[in-house]
């Protein structure tokens, strides 16, 4: 199990790490689909090759942040044979607690600014 | 559809699959069909598609491996061990390379230094690893090969004569498989109409049998069959390189014929083109059997001749049998010849066994040989250390800029040893790059070697070729220097005072400037103890070119050699030859006198006969044999040597006159101490000589030889059909050497002369070590100096550009521009005065090694010892006034503004 303390490690997320949470956040996906959802989100900054999005997985499920799930349902090319991705009960708090804290960084940011 | 073929698809696709093989064993298990699946969905985006798409994705690709490879490894870098050490490589490596293309400049610098340190140190490699140390190319397990010489006082190494070697051929069949022998003999060849001038080999018909060699094409010479019988077996093989060159490769050349000296031989085989002959430097063209030498050389019967050495013999060891078996038999074998022939084994005290890859070129060259190897490869090792202290130099001031770098991640908690890791897999990256290039100076230096013809007539070759041991000694060599230049920085650099390294207070002034000030110190230092070596030489080359030769001006003597026993002449139509050609060439109005030799003094051939002095007796151990030539009339004084006193010889001194006999001062003061030496008798070749003549003691073989003692005897008394005419000539010698070629020709077209030049040019023969060592020395020298002058500037820039704030200051306070000047004019200066007195006391020790070297010139010569060390300060003084005055120029303002 993940206690707040294992949270901690995670934070600051890297700017990879949270955009594969956002995209996985309103339900499983595949490593294709992850990664397009990546690259949209960014407004193309990050574009994950094959071996980077499946490393950043691979670390992701060995920190307990995600996990492989069984195809949810969907059809499409390939749909059986591919590796679907999940977030845990622990990825879902380090993106809150992400989220918050750029939140935050934000408000600053903004205050300062005086906008 | 997924792959359209021909779009490149399925080539990208399998090269990507291939390269999955950079992952991790775990990773690949798990992910291979998902990262296949990535690619394919990748590959039917729009821009993946088409030509433009193939190009980006595989850009695309290789920039994820980049990223996703380390990501990999260090992904399981909690257990650490080889996984993790290799992840730390590859971090370290691809931090290195970006490094390396950050900073073109440094790289290119640093790159550039160390190349041509390893350049050179591979070509001296590859030519000595070619020529004296590598196993001979061709031959078949060569460590069984024995070379074979007779000693005599004062001569461990001698020739064998072609029955004694035939006694040894059959008389040790219990120690060795098979014992060959050959010689060079030169050759006229003609075929298809065309004839030239060649060095052939004679061999025993064994010879290739014995070198393990199986010919190309045809076959080679049968043992059993054609060594009997004397002339009865015109046949030859070709080596493969005249058989690409005279007969354009042409496979039906077996059972064709060529005109040897005059005489039709069948071309019966063709030598593979790896084997190149018994000698590393030499690829005689045209071999031929021991029986036919006779034929080949008419006018004396080498083959029954016991007591005429010239064959160098080489056994094949038994499987079993060690040299010192085959030494005791070699022992036993001179005992059983010497009662069968007491005449000839009176003075052999025994046999000299060599092995083969021990022998070099010729074994009594060995420590001539080793000595130049080993200065050569002092040589360039020690400009390989100038080097790597150049690159140290640069590496130690960009490890300063890094100290911040390096503190922030020693504080980070990353290991000294881990930090020292990164450094040096920086500096090994950065001198396998330099090896490469290195590598590739030593390709073209070996090529020119390759093509190098000495100017001394000879089938030379000289196969000098980048192979595996080349290959593996760069390497070695290379890492070694980045070992070398990378210690110093990485541990300087992870220096544990990291609290004031964050702070960016490193003090300017602190150790690092102190360990490349003590570096160009010593660079100096090497760079001197460089050049007066090649300082000695070149100085020992021209005073060579000052000795007195013993005679007279060698630029308008002209030198021509023919032999017409070559074209079969028997002794009467050779000696009608030669005075013919000796009067025609007298008669020129070009010529103002002219005489003949067996050969021009300081060429690389001597010949020495045994003597016997009535009233005289030889010492145990004595050299007993003594250096002579045949001459003709007219040749002391067309050579303009001094008679001291007697006379020099006539036309009248020939077969039917008296023997008389011409000595020099040596000879006469050796015997003949305080005596006139007229009158004396010398017993030499069977018969008693009166001398009636004596001259001054001139140079024959080398400029720098020692005094030694000589003989002439007169050409008309003992014949000989090979000699060398020499002429006087009054003006241009070039003229007077067209002139006897045509003469030469008139009288026989057929009849090649050789050797023509001029006796200066002749004379750079004997020059020729000396030149080339100073040449090669002083280029390196030269290289040497560069290199230390780079390393000065380099540092004393960067002392500069660091202390731009203090010498601001210091202009802002009052300082005026001249004492700037002076101040870093001065440090510089320090430094190079400190490293010429360190060279000076290391090149004093160093020229005492040298003098063994050194023909004429005084180890400490002042010549060298001044001039040298002025030049390198005046050099060094510009390297550090160019940045003292733009220190100089330093803007107070701006300098202080700028940090």
């Amino acid at each position: 199990m993940t206690g707040p303390d294992a949270l901690e490690q995670h934070l600051p997320l890297s700017a990879a790490v949270f955009h594969v949470l956002v995209a996985i956040a309103d339900g499983p996906r595949h490593g294709y689909a992850i990664a397009q959802d990546v690259e949209e989100l960014t407004e193309g900054r990050i574009v994950m090759g094959p071996g980077t999005l499946y490393g950043s997985l691979q670390r992701m499920c060995a920190t307990g942040l995600i996990e492989e799930t069984a195809n949810p349902g969907e059809a499409g090319l390939h749909a059986d044979r591919r590796r679907y991705y999940r977030m845990t009960p622990a990825g879902s708090s380090a993106l809150r607690a992400e989220s918050e804290r750029m939140l935050r960084a934000a408000n600053v940011a903004r205050e300062r600014l005086g906008t | 559809m997924r792959h359209r073929p021909g779009d490149g698809g399925d080539r990208i696709r399998s090269a990507y699959r291939h390269f999955l093989s950079l992952y991790p064993q775990h990773f690949r298990e798990r992910y291979e069909a998902d990262l296949l699946q990535a690619f394919d969905d990748r590959r039917r985006e729009a821009r993946f598609t088409g030509n433009a798409g193939g190009v980006r994705l595989v850009i695309f690709l290789l920039r994820d491996f980049v990223t996703s490879v380390p990501m990999t490894y260090r992904a399981n870098n909690g257990r650490r061990g080889v996984d993790g050490m290799m992840s730390d490589i590859v971090r370290d490596l691809r931090f290195s390379v970006r490094m390396l293309v950050k900073n073109p400049i440094f790289t290119l610098a640093a790159v550039t230094t160390l190349a041509l340190g390893i350049g050179m140190n591979a070509a001296t490699f590859s030519a000595i690893h070619g020529i004296l140390l590598r196993p001979l190319p061709g031959a078949d397990q060569p460590e069984e090969l024995v070379q074979i010489y007779r000693e005599w006082p004062g001569i461990p190494f001698g020739s064998v004569s072609v029955p004694h070697y035939q006694d040894v051929r059959d008389r040790t069949q219990d120690v060795f498989e098979s014992v060959a022998s050959w010689y060079f003999e030169p050759l006229s060849v003609s075929s298809d109409g065309q004839s030239e001038r060649t060095m052939g080999m004679v061999v025993s018909a064994n010879f290739f049998q014995t070198y393990g060699v199986v010919p190309a094409l045809g076959r080679t010479f049968i043992p059993g069959t054609e060594d009997r019988d004397p002339g009865a077996h015109p046949v030859a093989v070709i080596s493969h390189g005249f058989w690409e060159s005279r007969f354009g490769a042409d496979p039906t050349v077996v059972g064709r014929t060529v005109t040897l000296n005059g005489h039709p031989f069948e071309i019966v085989g063709v030598a593979p083109s790896d084997f190149r002959g018994p000698l590393t430097v030499a690829a005689p063209p045209i071999y031929v059997p021991l029986m036919m030498a006779n034929v080949l050389r008419p006018a004396f019967n080498v083959l029954e001749a016991r007591g005429s050495n010239n064959m160098t013999v080489v056994g094949r060891l038994r499987e079993g049998s060690t040299i010192e078996q085959a030494r005791a038999r070699m022992e036993a074998l001179l005992l059983q010849l010497r009662e069968e022939y007491p005449d000839h084994y009176e003075s052999q005290l025994s046999h000299t066994l060599v092995l083969q890859s021990e022998a070099g070129l010729h074994p009594s060259f060995a420590s001539a040989q080793s000595g130049m190897s080993t200065v050569m490869f002092v040589v360039v090792g020690l400009l390989l250390l100038i080097a790597c202290v150049n690159v140290a130099n640069l590496f130690l001031a960009r490890a300063r800029d890094r100290r911040r770098e390096m503190g922030i991640r020693l504080s980070m908690g990353a290991s000294r040893g881990r930090v020292i890791q990164q450094l040096l897999t920086e500096s090994f990256l950065f001198s396998l790059l330099a090896g490469a290039a290195g590598l590739g100076l030593a390709t073209l230096s070996a090529r020119l070697l390759s093509s190098f013809r000495p100017p001394i007539d000879g089938p030379w070759a000289f196969t000098v070729e980048i192979d595996p041991a080349v290959l593996l000694f760069t390497g070695v060599v290379s890492l070694v220097s980045g070992f070398v230049f990378g210690m110093a920085p990485a541990l300087q650099a992870t220096n544990p005072d990291t609290v004031s390294a964050i702070k960016g207070e490193a003090n300017v002034r602190s150790g690092g400037t102190r360990a490349s000030s003590a570096l160009v110190v010593m660079q100096m230092a090497l760079s001197l103890l460089l050049l007066i070596s090649s300082g000695l030489f070149l100085r020992s080359l021209q005073a060579a070119t000052r000795i007195d030769p013993g005679f007279d001006d060698p630029a308008n003597l002209a030198i021509a050699s023919a032999d017409p026993g070559l074209q079969g002449y028997e002794e009467a139509r050779s000696a009608e030859f030669w005075d013919r050609l000796l009067e025609e060439i007298g008669a020129l109005p070009e010529v103002s006198s002219v005489g003949l030799t067996l050969y021009a003094p300081l060429g690389l051939n001597s010949s020495d006969r045994g003597v016997a002095i009535p009233g005289y007796e030889f010492a145990e151990g004595e050299r007993t044999s003594l250096r002579y030539s045949y001459v003709s009339e007219g040749y002391i004084e067309t050579m303009g040597i001094a008679l001291v006193e007697g006379r020099s010889f006539t036309r009248q001194d020939d077969a039917e006159g008296a023997p008389v006999m011409i000595v020099n001062r040596r000879f006469a003061d050796r015997f003949w101490p305080g005596e006139s030496a007229l009158g004396k008798v010398v017993r030499t070749a069977g018969r008693d000589w009166q001398v009636v003549g004596v001259t001054e003691t001139g140079k024959y073989q080398s400029l720098g030889e020692e005094p030694q003692e000589f003989m002439y005897l007169p050409v008309r008394a003992i014949f000989r059909s090979d000699l060398t005419i020499v002429a006087r000539a009054e003006g241009d010698p070039q003229v007077v050497l067209q002139r006897i070629r045509e003469l030469a020709r008139d009288t026989d077209p057929d009849l090649p002369v050789y050797d023509l030049r001029s006796m200066e040019d002749h004379m750079g023969i004997a020059l020729l070590p000396a030149r080339l060592g100073g040449s090669v020395l002083g280029l390196f020298g030269l290289l040497g100096l560069t290199l230390a002058a780079v390393g000065i500037y380099g540092v004393m820039a960067y002392s500069v550009s660091q202390r731009k704030r203090e010498l601001g200051i210091r202009v802002a306070l009052g300082a005026n521009r001249r004492s700037v000047l002076r101040l870093v004019l001065g440090e510089g200066l320090k430094l190079t005065l400190f490293g010429t007195a360190l060279g000076l006391v290391a090149a004093l020790g160093a020229s005492r090694l040298l003098g063994g070297l050194l023909y004429n010139v005084n180890a400490l010569d002042p010549v060298a010892f001044t001039v040298v060390p002025a030049t390198l300060v005046f050099v060094s003084a510009i390297a550090v006034y160019l940045p003292a005055r733009r220190a100089a120029r330093v803007d107070p303002i701006g300098a202080l503004k700028g940090d």
